[in-house]
């Protein structure tokens, strides 16, 4: 026990103590997984919309598609984007193995499918006269779609937090691809695992501090999204 | 002005409507009744270019609206009014503010349009309040309002008096006769007969999602005593001569093209007489005259153009309906 609250000890100080190291490393995991959001998000939502508002051949096995999506081992799609960065792979000529780029890649590709689920669900369960009076009253499609995603904001609002989170927390496909580079494509998560790997107990405590930090700060903003939604 | 060509649509592989052919023309006002799920607002829908068909065209003044542009500007011009409709949130003003907005109409020309149309359907009292806050009824009339406000060549409304108390009821379709006389095309959904037949030019019945070509008028739910043979029987204030085995609670039926129309009471063999005042005259869509009577009740009657001409029949005139007890269907 001694051992475990010394570890926890010295993490805060690292912390309070402004350590370059930690800085560093949580600087570089929020700009990845901001980008990787916005990307994901980019994709994800229009395709949620489209699945969920219109009516097409082949739209039940979109859904399907979409939801096993959202049970994809991280680790199989590391090894996919792997596969396709990789010197001899399809786009290895781009040498963006083992940078954070290929990290926002293999993110996108896993965190696309959780903004598209949710947005579909969130706009299918919007009154579907929302939609038609718009255009009895002389939208445009685009304008009729946009008083939808009005009406869904605060769960799309809620998709895109979702999408953030699951990139944040992500490490099985960013240490594959990314390979954990120290400056380069270091993230909390995959620090994480290095230094206890290393037994450097009191970095990996005060990585796992900040990391539990921002995943209680994007829940917090959920949840209040979340509520005022029903309200 | 709107004219509807081969529809057919189905939901699920299921069939909800097939219509030949259907006009609204320009300055009428036509009404479509039948039952619950007879296709009346799916009908709506399609013309008012929110709902596409599976097959079908419709014409807007002659032209075929197909692209996406022409129904883009096929519905800044055709505007429908739903049964339960639909306020986006914020208050009543935003509501009709918006909806001229989506038509480029701004500024101080906006507000003005907007205030007039509340105050046309009497609800300009309840502008500033929040959408969410209204009645079904106030609901209904701000969402008629705002229709209203688009100064639209063509209106739908579904059911628009399907929440209203009756004196709203007046007040509504008397604003809806000023948009015919501005020379605006409606067309509206009721279940209910009594109000399609008096504020319609003309009526399309439909049943099962086609148009049917028994309009279901004069129709009453009466108590018919027992017995057997020739009975009266209270509708209203009228007292109708059946002849019937039927007992019980029942429906009566008075078909418009057995009664016979005459200005002074005939020595006939009808044992129904019933004295009125002409209320409305329209056109049945089929070459023949129909008639509004309020005889105690409202009873549609037709008749021929000529007859017309030769009886000289025209609103308020004093008639009489004649009708044999043999010809009144209980069922």
């Amino acid at each position: 026990m001694d051992f475990f609250a010394d570890g926890l000890r010295r993490g805060v100080e690292l912390i309070l103590g402004g350590d370059a190291e930690v800085f560093d490393i949580t600087l570089l995991s929020i700009r990845v997984a901001l980008i990787s959001t916005v990307l994901a998000c980019g994709v994800g939502v229009p395709a949620g919309f489209m699945v969920g508002t219109t009516r097409f051949w082949g739209r039940r096995a979109a859904i399907t598609v979409l939801n096993t999506m959202l049970a994809f081992p991280t680790v199989v799609v590391g090894v996919i984007v792997w596969g396709l960065l990789a010197r001899r792979g399809l786009f290895g000529s781009a040498e963006l193995l083992y940078t954070w780029w290929a990290i926002v890649i293999a993110e996108v590709v896993l965190a696309a499918p959780i903004a598209a689920a949710l947005t579909a669900a969130a706009v299918q369960g919007i009154d579907p006269r929302v939609r038609r009076t718009a255009l009895t009253l002389g939208a445009s499609p685009l304008r009729a779609h946009l008083a939808v995603a009005r009406a869904a904001r605060f769960a799309l609002f809620a998709a895109v937090v979702v999408a953030f989170g699951r990139v944040l927390a992500e490490v099985g496909a960013a240490m594959i691809v990314g390979g954990n580079i120290r400056h380069y494509s270091r993230t909390l998560t995959t620090a994480v695992a290095l230094a206890t790997s290393q037994g450097d107990f009191a970095l990996a405590m005060a990585l796992g501090l900040v990391l539990l930090a921002l995943a209680l700060t994007v829940n917090v903003l959920l949840q209040l999204f979340q509520g005022r939604g029903d309200a | 002005m709107l004219e509807a060509l081969g529809i057919e649509h189905a939901y699920g592989g299921r069939a909800v409507l097939s219509v030949d052919a259907l006009e609204l023309e320009r300055g009428t006002v036509t009404a479509v009744v039948g039952p619950n799920g007879s296709g009346k607002s799916t009908l709506l829908r399609i013309l008012s270019f929110v709902e596409r068909p599976r097959a079908g065209a419709i014409l807007l003044e002659g032209g075929l609206v197909v692209g996406r542009r022409e129904r883009l500007a096929a519905r800044r011009r055709v505007t429908m009014v739903e049964q339960h409709p639909y306020l986006f949130p914020g208050d009543v003003r935003h509501n009709l503010l918006y909806a001229l907005a989506l038509h480029g109409v701004r500024g101080a020309v906006a507000a003005q349009r907007a205030d007039a149309a509340l105050e046309r359907l009497q609800v300009a009292h309840l502008a500033q309040r929040p959408a969410r806050d209204l009645s079904a009824g106030e609901t209904q009339r701000v969402a008629i309002a705002r229709a209203l406000s688009l100064e639209p060549s063509v209106l739908l409304l579904d059911e628009p008096a399907g929440i209203i108390d009756r004196a709203a009821t007046a007040q509504l379709y008397r604003v809806l006769d000023e948009e015919r006389a501005r020379g605006a095309t409606l067309c509206f959904a009721s279940h209910q007969l009594e109000d399609a037949y008096r504020w319609s030019d003309r009526l399309v019945a439909l049943a099962e999602g086609r148009v049917s070509r028994v309009t279901p008028e004069n129709l009453f739910r009466a108590d018919v005593p027992g017995g057997s043979g020739a009975k009266t029987v209270r509708v209203g204030p009228l007292h109708v001569q059946v002849v019937t085995e039927k007992a019980g609670p029942a429906t009566i039926a008075i078909p418009a093209d057995e009664i016979v129309v005459s200005r002074e009471p005939l020595h006939s063999s009808a044992r129904n007489e019933f004295p009125g005042r002409v209320t409305r005259i329209g056109d049945d869509g089929r070459g023949g005259i129909t008639l509004m009577v309020d005889v105690g009740v409202e009873l549609a009657a037709r008749i021929t153009p000529r007859a017309l001409d030769e009886l000289g029949i025209g609103l308020g005139t004093e008639v009489v309906l004649a009708v044999k007890a043999m010809a009144v269907r209980v069922f």
